[in-house]
Order: structure tokens, then C-alpha cells, then sequence
């Protein structure tokens, strides 16, 4: 089957448009314009309603329909925020920084007419502290839209305000759970909150508050300019759009891909990103979607990249970050470093993560150090089986995918690993 | 009745009211599902994950949106895919719990295997060992051994000190966040946090001093394991040997439920006893470690005697011989009128009583009262009673629909338990108003924070009164108001100077129309509201009245009065002007100002003084006392006045002997003996029965001297006063006669201050470390005694008028005689622990004034008033307002009592060079 092509990138225009995050080459390619259309001649319910018939869901990771999550906020309720989340911490996601980097006025000019549909005048780019340089960038971008009269007081006459601030993380992976974001943007320490309220509700100081993704944002300027209808050209029924991927691994050509949503792994890994970097050393598995998915195998390579594909065989697309390993990665190593990760990124809120994980890497560790005891592999599995589900938040039951991945696949490898000691 | 909502729990039915958790819910049915973070005084967080279980509930036909039904009829339970935490979860119509299962269990075995993996066990030398949740719920649920078996345990430094009163073990620390959660919520004190993450997650003191809340040894208490332990009690004793009896704190007028935790004949810790029409599970840092004056060195042990000169230790026999004999030869020879009594606000009902029938009684003296006779006393305070708080109330129970007012109090210092309950209230959606001179803690919550010039409280209180009246319509309900007529002529014409008075007349008619439109209206008034002028206590009652919530349910005034018996010492007359019950007197005695200079005139003969300290409340009256002809003192210490005295008398503290008192809002409680004594002291009422014993016996009328036919009139004359010789065997015996002839206290006895006991569904079965170690109260909740108001049908409005203070040209600052919780008076003595807190001696200035006069910090300045003038260095603190200085009441070498002129006084301020 030969490569699907892509017509013209949505989020990564600047594949298709050089210097498209100086402000004169986006405004010569028409930037800004939807802006002024939304915000002069639209109102907040027909943005809403193409934002919902274009089918656009969150590109964070969950892929919650936009224009839905739009809906739940209440009218009554001011002030509103809407917070931009790019915190992108998942590892091997890397796609919301070339978003950030290189088509900054597309996501600035989304999150203007997003905070117009849900009728905030407050929006914050909660960005990752390590992104100093997009930080400061996107800081830049701002000052100079707000100088041309894109942002800020009575745009285009239309007597809305929008105003955005860059606000920087300090450094933590939970941060990017949208409520532990909305904690620390709080200047607190950052910890996922209690639902219910949702934020949509009751989000940043109490306020009705939507969370969006980086790249969410990014497509609202082009769903506005050509429609739900062409928007939907792209992609599944309920999968539209593109997705930005990031693979990395052990292909030949790692990057940032955007990709029509429902192409397979199989041509996503061989045909867009060249394939397996090393001839003699097969595909061994899979991280599909970020550290916190389940790992997949050969044997899924023809499942569909959309959301309700992938979590039909168990994993997620997530924030689209596929790290590809072969036969070279020893298991009980990747899933140590997988838990290591979670481990180091517990936030201590609840009991079963904070020491679970430590359990988890402990022995791991001691597995890969070659002293693994009879009866490692079920305390793993059941260690971990008193983690799922039974921590506050997500990120403890990330950690257990590593566990219950390696041991549905690799068994006969774990075994080995520890009976080479007896 | 609120929505009830029925569900099943183990198979078992339950019907709760809507909103309830599931763990509560199962409570009610005594099944306990195992909690550490979640405590039923705060808001759930669902961190700790103990509390895991199964949860269904009826499954629903999306198209009918009615619940789909199986071939019985029955509904079709929908499980939820995961384990769901029973603190966050609200109960729901048809919901199905399962709390016992081998999916459950398995679960919480996962929690407490994780939380001992980063725990010490070092119970053996832990102070929670023995009341340890985690102890506890480990031998419950937990695993019978850890598969962790590394030596890999968070560690770090052992116990931290949190401030001077708690130190925190991190090891020991389970991450619960119950100590956070208590300062944010409960206390509003936010100083304590987390630092890091993950297993370095810990927490942190962030204020400046450390943990600097006048609550913090409550996070002891509901701290689900031994990683905040006190100061006052780390390594004292195991608290299986400790036997925990019954009392009532005796350091302000809240009257918190505790315990005295005994070992040995030694108080070893200090713990709340649980009532919630009082102090819910709490106390505050004063109450729970200032139990240390009762097994103070410093204690008088035996009486002492003045012989040449010098007190010396004598029998008691002796001492009373000596005071019976003296008070019967002035008797005789210038009768009871030369006599005077002061009798103390920490003495017990009981001792109060016998000491007014010694007075009224036996010595035929109507000089009697509570107070010191210095310029810093209160004016005696009949609203309190008149107009208290209704009978039942609880505040625990009270939240929307309830306004409470504090006007001129600073709860936090006055009465600090009080603080928690109106933020309670606060919390549980009732409305805080504050009308205050100064800034106070409550500000932060309170819905309107209102701040007075000093010298408008009559004319803020009328500004709130006038639109009330003018609002009442001319029919029949003016005239069940009994001086209405007055108010209106006494706000006649009047009209709110703004400028003067610091508040604008919109803003108060705001607030008149929100407290009018309260379902309850409750008014704390405390020092500041009390030494404005007796308009004020009137006024705040009017606004009852006005507002028709005078003696009405869950409605009234709580003043704040100064000690824990103040309430009890003028409900039994201990008071010049007033028989017991409020009773009027035909002729109305000295008050102790009156003794004092009664006494400086050579009028009056002898003073008996009772658990008051004239000299150290004033220095000045020492050369007022030096002229009497006998001076005797009933003391715990040998205080200033004491010294001057010609006998002492030891007496017993409240842990060495049992009474009652009464609280604020008028609540009688019964503290017990906790334990033996070890002196040579006696309790009040037994001094006082056995000299009137003495006053009225043989010997003692023999001794005299005189002719036959005078001693015979002296006998018959007494013998028409003393119904009998006093036979009192203990003080519930003095309570019988208490509540037989003093009408508020009818039906109080020892008997029904016992009982009802077990409040709010602590369940038979259940581990009592569910909401911390707080005991169950088994003691007896006391019995609130009803407010005059309540019992009569016509409403009295009280005279008001409104005063404007005339400015003094000179003296153009105010100064404010302030009350702070941790002060030099003796029931602190041997509590070192809380000297670091203790208020200072300095005159506390806005940092704009300090700059008008141009000192700094500890820079010294003189405060003159019309009387007297003090010096004192400086602390620059907004706490002050511009324009206002405040000096610490109740501290030594602070001279304030040769300044103040009643309340608020006009004073200039000189800089010293």
C-alpha cells in the first residue's frame, strides 16, 4: 500500500510555509483573518457548533471532543479562563514545541478566538519550564501581535478583550493532568485536584475554566477558515483531522509527522518514518502513545492510528509520541526505565503511587541487576494490580502499563531474565 | 427533614440524608471502613486510598431514562469498573456498596503494605503507640508481612521541632495531610505545606515563628500516627497507663470539654473531650498546655499567718481561728458594712455561692464582687444573660441562615475555640460579619469587616438601629416592645457621622438589613465592645430585639468575658448591686473600686480576697490595702496581693478538686478531681463553710467579749440570717442548693450535668481514632441555662443612647487596652513552653504613625493620658490602625492600668529620646 499523502499540513504549516511564525508571512497567508471573523461576525454558539461538527478532539492525550468540553461551561459564571496546556512532558512527545517554535501566531490566533467562543478574556499558556526558549519566543510573539492590535483591548473593534500570559512549570510531569496544572498556575504545589468540580466548572481560582492542548488550538483558525466539512476531509468519521506524531526509536528517520488520523502503524512506522533503523534488528514492540500506554507488538502493526482503534486493543494514541524498540532492548531495562520515570514524577499525593512505584522500580531493579527471585514477576503483576485503579490520579496506573505490558508479551523473557540466577 | 436518600451497604439498608458519604453512611450502620486522610470535620480529599470499595447503582435505560429492571423486578445494579474512595463519594438513590470482599481487601492491604514500606515502626518508643490509627487499622486490614524487604525506608532526620510546642517526625509522617488540611480549613492559620514530591513529599512549617497558630496542638490529636507529637507530653508516659478524667478548662469563658490524662498522681497530658455545643473536638494551645500551674512548685502548701511582720506557716485551725475571731470583732464592733469580699471568675459555681451567703449571710456584707477594683476591670455585663444565646443551641449545627456578628471582640485572643466555631459556621455557608476598632483574624472571612473609629460604637449601633425602627409598622407589634417609645426618642434626630465613625451609613444599612433578614443572628462581644459604655451590651440587644430574634431559637449574645467563670460569678451574685439570679437589692453594697478607696479611707475594716489579685492587676493598691485592719487572701500562689496579706489561705486547683462552671454561652459544666493533692490546701467552699461555721459558733461568740444581752441580740440577729449551720459534705450539695434558690439553675445538678453523653455518631463498635484521639465524652455535656428573654412575653427594648466621645486637643491618639490570649497571669505559671508566645510589653503602632513620630522598632515612647503615663518601646504592626495604640492587658510592667480611662482613651504620644 503506498503512502498516504497528506494535502497541506493543518497545525504544521510551517512544512508548507517558510517563516510562518514571523508575523508578516502568517498575516500575508491570511493570519489573524479568522480571528477578525470570528470575533466581528461570528457569534460564541455558531464557533462552537463548527468546532463541534468538525469533530476536533483534544490532542492532549484523551481525545475528549472540543467543541463538547466547550459546551459544559457554564454562561453564567465569570470570569472564565481558558488555560493553554504546554506542558508537554509525556516522554518522546515532542510535537506541541515545533507547534510553539515554528506556527506560534496559529496557536496564538486559536487561542484568541477559542477564549472569544467560551467567552474568556484571560488565557495562559501553561508551558513546560524546561521550554525556556519557546517561553520567551512565545512571550515575543505576543508582545508583537498585541502591538499590531491582535491581542488585547477591543479587537478589532469588536469590543472583546483577550489577554494572554506565558506562564512557566517548575519542572513536573503531573503538571500536565490538567488540574495539578491549574494547581501550579494557582502558584501551588502541583497536585491533581479532586473531582468532581471539573474545571470546566470550577477550574483555575474556582472559575469556570477550559484546558486545551497546544495543538488543539492550532487547528480551531483552519476549522474556522474552511470548514468542519473540509476539516473532516481528513482523518475518520471519529477520528477527523491530523495528528501530530512524534516517533523516535530505533527508526530511520525519527521526528515530528503529521498524519491523517486511521493510517496504520505498519505505514506510519515503514513508510513515513523510513522504516527500522537497523535491518538485522527487528521491531520488538511498541510505545504507542507516551510512557503511560500499554505496549504493542508485530502483531498490532495494521491497527488504525485513531483514538477508538487504539483503545480497542488496550492502548491509547495519547499525546502522539511512539517510541519504537527492537530487538536490541532487553524488557525488564525499558520497563524499569518506564517505572523509573513515574516513579521519579509521583507527586506523593496518594499512598498506592508514591510507595508503588517505588515498589515497582525496586524490583525492577533488582531483576536487572540480576537478582531476581522466584515469584518477582507475580509480586510485579500484583503490586501493580493493587495500583490500577486505585490511585488518585492516572499517573500511578501509567506506571503499571510497563508491568502488565511486559509481562503479557515477554513472559518467557522476564522468566529467563530470573531464572539465569537459579 | 432534608431529602433522604436510601441505599445498600454490605446487603444492609441505610437511609441518610442526601450528601452524606458513603463512609458516613456506613457509619450508621456500624461498618467501619478504614480511613487516615479522611476526618468528618474537614472537607474529603480521597488521598490516602484506604477507603477503597466496591460502588453500583442502578443501571438506566438511556431512552427511558428509567432504571432497567431484572426478571424480579429488581433493579439492574451497574458496577463501577474501578474501586471507588468512600470519603469523596456522595451516596445516590439504589446505590450498592460492597466494603467487604476479596477485591476490596486486597486493595487495602495494597495501601497499608505501601504506607509501611516508608514507615519506621518505631512504635515502642512512639508516643501514638496504643491510640495509632495505623496501628490499628494495620492489625485490621493490613498484610501480616510486607513483601518490601529492603532496607530502603524514607528517612530522615528524627523529630523536627515545628515551633516551641510541636515537633514533627517525617519518617513517622503518612502524608495525610490532615495537619495541613486542619490549618487551612479548620484553624484559618495556613502555616503549614508540603515541600518536594514522591517519597520526599513532606511537611513544612511556613510562617515565621513556626507553626505560629494558637491551635496547633489539635494536628496532634487527629495525626493518624506519631509523626506530630507535643512537646508537653513527647516520652511522658504510654497511654494505656494513663487514666483520663473528666474537666473543664479553666482559662477563658468557652469552657472546652478536656481531660486530665493521669499517671501516678501526675497530669501527664491535656486532651479534648468531645462536645460539640462547646468545643466540637478541640482546644486551643493555651488550654491544652497551661494544665501546668496545678503541680507548680510555686504552689502555696500550707496557710500562712503574719507574725511580726513575716507570713508563717501555721495549722489550719489556726488560720481560721484567726480570720473567724478578726471578722467577728469587726462585725461586732462596725458591723458587716466594714467588711469586703472579691471573690475570682476561676473559682467554681460552688465556691462562688458560699462565698456570697458567707457575705450576705454570715458577715452581713453586701461589699462583694469579682473583679480587682483597677481602671482595667469590666463593667458588669447583664446582657450576656438577659439576652444570651437561646437555650439548645448549638453552633456546630448552624451555617446558612445564620449571621454572626462580632462586635469589639477579637475571638482569637479572647476566647479562641470560639474563633473555630464562627468559622465553622462560615463554612457551613452561614455569613460573618466583623465590626471591629482594629483588624482581627476573622476579617479574612467575614462578609462585611467593618472598622470602627473608637468612641462610635453607640453610634454605629445606632446607625444599625435606625432603620429597624423606622421599618417596624405602627400596629400592634410596637407594643409588644417595651420602650420603644425611648429608642425612638433616643434616635431622634440622629444622624451617622461618617467621617467620625470610619464607616458609611450605606454600608450599615447593608449590614442592619442582612442581620435583619438572618434566619439566626448570634453576636459575640468581647473587651473592646464591653468598656465602650454600657449603651453598647444595650444596644447589641436592641438589634435582637428589633430584629425579633430576642430569645429566639439559635439566636442571642455571647459576651466574652474575662475567666472561666465570670458568667457563674455574676448569674450567683457575686456582685455589689445584685442578689443571685439577677436579683435586685434594696441597698446595694461597694463595688471593689469602692472597697479600695473605702479602704484607703480608713472605712473599710478587712478584705477577704478570693482567686483576685488587686495588687498585681495595680500596684497603686497596695497602699489602699496596707490600711486595712485584716486582709485575708485564698490563694493558689503567693501573688502580689497575697504578700500584703495577714493570712493566706491555700487553696486546691481544679484538678485537685471537682465543680462546675459556667461558660459564656451559659452552659453549666462539671469538672472532676484528677488528682490527690499533695498540699496542706483546701478547697474554697470548705474555707468558707468552715469560717462561717466558726462565725456563728459558741466559742466564737463567747470570745467576743461585750455584755450578756448584746451577745444574746448578736446570736438572734445572726441566727435570722444563717438559715443553718452550713453542712455542705460536697459541692454537688452546694449545686442542690444552687438550683433550689437560684432560679436560672433550677433543675442543674450533678445528675443532669452527667448526662446526655456520646454525640455525633461515634458508633459502639468502632475504633475511636476514626476523627483523632479526642475521647469520647462520658462525662456529661453539661446544661445550657435559658436567657432571661426567653422565658418572658413582652420584649424590653434597653436603654440606648448614643455618646460621641468630646476629642481632647492634646491628646489626639487612642489608646486600646488589648487582650491577648497568652498573658503573665498566674494560671500560666510553670507553662514555659508557651513563653515565647506570651503577648510583650510594647506599645504596638501603625508603621505610618511610628513614622509620624519617627521611631523605630524598640525605640521607646511615652503615652500620657489624663491619669498617668507609661513607657514602653514601640513594635510597628498594622494590627494597630492609624491613629490607635495597643497595649497588651494582663502583662507585666506594662503600666497601663495608671493610663486607661475606662475603654478607648484619648492620650498624646512622645517620642523618647
Amino acid at each position: 500500500m503506498p503512502k498516504t499523502e497528506i494535502k497541506e499540513h493543518i497545525v504544521m504549516r510551517n512544512r508548507d510555509i517558510e517563516n510562518i511564525r514571523d508575523l508578516d508571512v502568517y498575516l500575508a497567508n491570511g493570519g489573524y483573518a479568522m480571528a477578525k471573523q470570528a470575533l466581528t461576525s461570528m457569534t460564541p454558539a455558531a464557533i462552537i457548533d463548527e468546532v463541534k461538527k468538525s469533530g476536533l478532539r483534544g490532542r492532549g492525550g484523551a481525545g475528549f471532543p472540543t467543541g463538547v468540553k466547550w459546551s459544559f461551561v457554564p454562561k453564567e459564571l465569570n470570569p472564565k479562563y481558558l488555560v493553554v496546556n504546554a506542558d508537554e512532558s509525556e516522554p518522546g512527545t515532542f510535537n506541541n514545541h515545533e507547534i510553539i517554535d515554528e506556527n506560534p501566531h496559529q496557536l496564538l490566533e486559536g487561542i484568541v478566538i477559542s477564549a472569544f467562543a467560551i467567552g474568556a478574556n484571560v488565557a495562559y499558556i501553561y508551558i513546560r519550564g524546561e521550554f525556556a526558549y519557546g517561553a520567551r519566543f512565545l512571550e515575543q510573539k505576543i508582545a508583537e501581535a498585541r502591538e499590531r492590535g491582535l491581542i488585547g483591548k477591543n479587537l478589532f473593534g469588536s469590543g472583546y478583550d483577550v489577554e494572554i500570559y506565558v506562564h512557566r512549570g517548575a519542572g513536573a510531569y503531573i503538571c500536565g493532568e490538567e488540574t495539578a496544572l491549574l494547581e501550579s498556575l494557582e502558584g501551588k504545589i502541583g497536585q491533581p485536584r479532586l473531582k468532581p468540580p471539573f474545571p470546566a466548572v470550577a477550574g483555575l481560582y474556582a472559575k469556570p475554566t477550559v484546558v486545551n492542548n497546544v495543538e488543539t488550538l492550532t487547528n480551531v483558525p483552519r476549522i474556522i477558515e474552511k470548514g468542519a466539512d473540509w476539516f473532516r476531509s481528513f482523518g475518520t468519521e471519529k477520528s477527523p483531522g491530523t495528528k501530530a506524531v512524534s516517533i523516535s526509536g530505533h527508526v530511520k528517520n525519527p521526528g515530528n509527522y503529521e498524519i491523517p488520523l486511521g493510517i496504520t502503524i505498519r505505514e506510519f512506522i515503514f513508510d513515513w518514518a523510513g522504516g527500522m533503523r537497523d535491518p538485522n534488528l527487528p521491531l520488538k514492540f511498541i510505545i504507542p502513545g507516551g510512557a503511560s500506554s500499554n505496549w504493542l507488538t508485530e502483531e498490532h502493526l495494521d491497527l488504525p492510528m485513531t483514538w477508538d482503534d487504539m483503545a480497542a486493543a488496550g492502548t491509547m494514541l495519547g499525546s502522539g509520541a511512539m517510541v519504537v524498540l527492537d530487538t536490541s532492548v532487553p524488557v525488564v531495562r525499558a520497563a524499569l526505565k518506564v517505572d523509573e520515570f513515574f516513579k521519579h514524577e509521583s507527586c506523593g499525593k496518594c499512598s498506592p503511587c508514591r510507595e508503588g512505584t517505588h515498589f515497582l522500580v525496586k524490583v525492577w531493579e533488582r531483576i536487572d541487576e540480576g537478582h531476581g527471585r522466584v515469584g518477582d514477576i507475580e509480586l510485579l503483576a500484583d503490586v501493580g494490580k493493587q495500583m490500577l485503579g486505585k490511585c488518585f490520579c492516572p499517573l500511578g496506573d501509567s506506571s503499571v502499563s510497563a508491568v502488565n505490558s511486559a509481562i503479557k508479551f515477554f513472559r518467557p523473557e522476564l522468566d529467563a531474565a530470573i531464572d539465569a540466577q537459579h | 427533614m432534608p431529602d433522604m436518600v436510601t441505599l445498600t451497604i454490605d446487603g444492609q439498608t441505610v437511609s441518610v440524608p442526601k450528601g452524606t458519604l458513603v463512609v458516613e453512611a456506613a457509619r450508621q450502620v456500624e461498618n467501619l471502613i478504614p480511613v487516615f486522610c479522611y476526618h468528618p470535620k474537614m472537607a474529603p480529599v480521597g488521598m490516602c486510598r484506604m477507603c477503597v470499595v466496591k460502588v453500583g447503582t442502578p443501571k438506566m435505560d438511556p431512552a427511558t431514562r428509567q432504571p432497567v429492571v431484572d426478571a424480579d423486578g429488581k433493579s439492574v445494579i451497574a458496577m463501577m469498573p474501578r474501586l471507588q474512595t468512600a470519603c469523596t463519594t456522595p451516596v445516590s438513590e439504589g446505590m450498592v456498596v460492597v466494603t467487604q470482599d476479596s477485591e476490596v481487601e486486597h486493595a487495602q492491604r495494597g495501601v497499608l503494605e505501601a504506607l509501611l514500606t516508608s514507615h519506621p515502626l518505631d512504635c515502642p518508643v512512639c508516643d501514638k503507640g496504643g491510640e495509632c490509627p495505623l496501628q490499628n487499622l494495620t492489625m485490621g486490614w493490613g498484610p501480616g508481612k510486607t513483601r518490601f524487604d529492603y532496607n530502603d525506608k524514607v528517612h530522615f532526620e528524627k523529630p523536627v521541632p515545628l515551633g516551641d510546642l510541636i515537633y514533627l517526625d517525617r519518617e513517622r509522617c503518612i502524608l495525610c495531610a490532615r495537619c495541613v488540611r486542619f490549618q487551612d480549613e479548620i484553624a484559618g492559620d495556613p502555616v503549614l505545606g508540603f515541600y518536594n514530591r514522591g517519597r520526599a513529599w513532606h511537611i513544612i512549617s511556613q510562617s515565621d515563628p513556626e507553626f505560629d497558630s494558637k491551635f496547633s496542638g489539635n494536628t496532634t490529636d487527629i495525626c493518624p500516627v506519631g509523626a506530630l507529637t507535643s512537646a508537653d507530653f513527647r516520652f511522658k508516659a504510654r497511654v494505656w497507663e494513663l487514666q483520663p478524667i473528666p474537666t473543664v478548662c479553666n482559662h477563658c469563658s468557652v469552657g472546652c470539654n478536656m481531660t486530665f490524662d493521669t499517671r501516678s498522681n501526675d497530669i501527664k497530658r491535656v486532651m479534648p473531650r468531645e462536645n460539640d455545643a462547646v468545643n466540637e473536638i478541640w482546644l486551643c494551645d493555651r488550654g491544652r498546655f497551661g494544665h501546668h500551674f496545678n503541680t507548680s512548685k510555686q504552689r502555696l502548701t500550707t496557710p500562712l499567718v503574719r507574725k511580726a511582720g513575716k507570713l508563717q506557716e501555721a495549722t489550719w485551725e489556726e488560720a481560721l481561728s484567726i480570720v473567724a475571731q478578726q471578722l467577728d470583732g469587726i462585725r461586732s464592733t462596725t458591723g458587716g458594712k466594714a467588711i469586703g469580699g472579691l471573690a475570682g471568675t476561676s473559682l467554681a459555681n460552688e465556691d462562688l455561692y458560699a462565698f456570697q451567703r458567707f457575705f450576705r449571710e454570715t458577715l452581713g456584707s453586701a461589699n462583694i464582687d469579682h473583679r480587682s477594683g483597677s481602671a482595667l476591670d469590666l463593667p458588669l455585663d447583664d446582657a450576656g444573660a438577659q439576652y444570651g444565646i437561646r437555650s439548645g443551641t448549638d453552633l456546630s449545627t448552624l451555617g446558612k441562615g445564620t449571621v454572626v456578628l462580632v462586635f469589639g471582640a477579637d475571638p482569637e485572643e479572647e476566647a479562641p475555640v470560639h474563633l473555630l466555631r464562627i468559622r465553622g459556621i462560615n463554612t457551613r455557608g452561614g455569613s460573618v460579619i466583623t465590626l471591629n476598632g482594629r483588624p482581627t483574624k476573622l476579617d479574612s472571612i467575614a462578609k462585611h469587616a467593618l472598622r470602627y473609629k473608637y468612641g462610635s460604637e453607640s453610634a454605629i449601633l445606632a446607625a444599625l438601629l435606625k432603620p429597624l425602627l423606622d421599618s417596624t409598622p405602627a400596629d400592634g407589634k410596637r407594643a409588644t416592645l417595651r420602650g420603644f417609645n425611648d429608642l425612638v426618642a433616643a434616635l431622634k434626630g440622629f444622624n451617622l457621622d461618617e467621617q467620625a465613625s470610619g464607616i458609611s451609613a450605606d454600608k450599615l444599612n447593608t449590614v442592619a438589613e442582612l442581620i435583619n433578614s438572618a434566619e439566626n443572628l448570634v453576636i459575640f462581644y468581647g473587651r473592646d465592645a464591653l468598656t465602650a459604655g454600657a449603651s453598647v451590651p444595650a444596644g447589641l440587644a436592641n438589634l435582637l430585639v428589633m430584629t425579633r430574634k430576642a430569645g429566639a431559637t439559635n439566636s442571642g449574645l455571647i459576651s466574652l468575658l474575662k475567666g472561666a467563670n465570670a458568667r457563674g460569678a455574676l448569674d450567683l451574685g457575686v456582685r455589689p448591686d445584685r442578689g443571685p439570679n439577677y436579683a435586685a437589692l434594696s441597698n446595694a453594697g461597694l463595688d471593689a473600686k469602692q472597697m479600695l478607696s473605702a479602704a484607703r479611707e480608713g472605712k473599710l475594716k478587712a478584705l477577704y480576697v478570693a482567686g483576685v489579685d488587686p495588687v498585681g492587676d495595680n500596684p497603686a493598691a497596695a497602699e489602699s490595702l496596707k490600711k486595712l485592719g485584716l486582709l485575708v487572701v485564698q490563694e493558689l500562689f503567693l501573688t502580689e496581693t497575697a504578700k500584703l496579706a495577714d493570712v493566706v489561705l491555700p487553696v486546691l486547683s481544679v484538678a485537685e478538686r471537682e465543680g462546675t462552671y459556667t461558660n459564656a454561652e451559659r452552659r453549666v459544666q462539671r469538672f472532676r478531681q484528677a488528682i490527690r493533692p499533695t498540699i496542706n490546701a483546701r478547697p474554697d467552699w470548705q474555707i468558707l463553710q468552715a469560717l462561717a461555721n466558726q462565725l456563728v459558733s459558741e466559742a466564737v461568740l463567747s470570745a467576743a467579749g461585750g455584755d450578756k444581752s448584746r451577745k444574746q441580740t448578736r446570736r438572734e440577729e445572726d441566727k435570722a440570717r444563717v438559715r443553718s449551720e452550713w453542712t455542705y459534705a460536697s459541692p454537688a450539695e452546694i449545686l442542690m442548693d444552687i438550683q433550689a434558690n437560684v432560679a436560672g439553675y433550677k433543675g442543674v445538678s450533678y445528675a443532669s450535668l452527667q448526662g446526655p453523653t456520646g454525640q455525633w455518631g461515634r458508633q459502639a463498635n468502632e475504633n475511636y481514632y476514626f476523627d483523632g484521639t479526642s475521647y469520647q465524652n462520658t462525662g456529661g455535656l453539661g446544661v445550657q441555662l435559658p436567657a432571661a428573654v426567653e422565658t418572658s412575653s413582652i420584649q424590653t427594648l434597653q436603654p440606648f443612647s448614643v455618646s460621641t466621645p468630646a476629642s481632647v486637643a492634646d491628646r489626639p491618639w487612642t489608646l486600646v487596652g488589648a487582650t491577648f490570649l497568652y498573658d503573665d497571669g498566674a494560671l500560666l505559671t510553670d507553662t514555659d513552653l508557651l513563653n515565647n508566645r506570651k503577648a510583650k510589653a510594647v506599645v504596638a503602632l501603625n508603621p505610618v504613625d511610628a513614622d509620624k513620630l519617627g521611631v523605630k522598632n524598640g525605640e521607646r515612647v511615652t503615652v500620657s493620658s489624663g491619669r498617668g503615663s507609661l513607657s514602653l518601646p514601640v513594635h510597628r504592626t498594622k494590627l494597630a490602625p492609624e491613629g490607635v495604640v495597643v497595649v497588651p492587658v494582663g502583662v507585666n510592667n506594662v503600666g497601663l492600668v495608671s493610663v486607661v480611662e475606662g475603654g478607648a482613651t484619648p492620650v498624646a504620644i512622645r517620642r523618647e529620646a
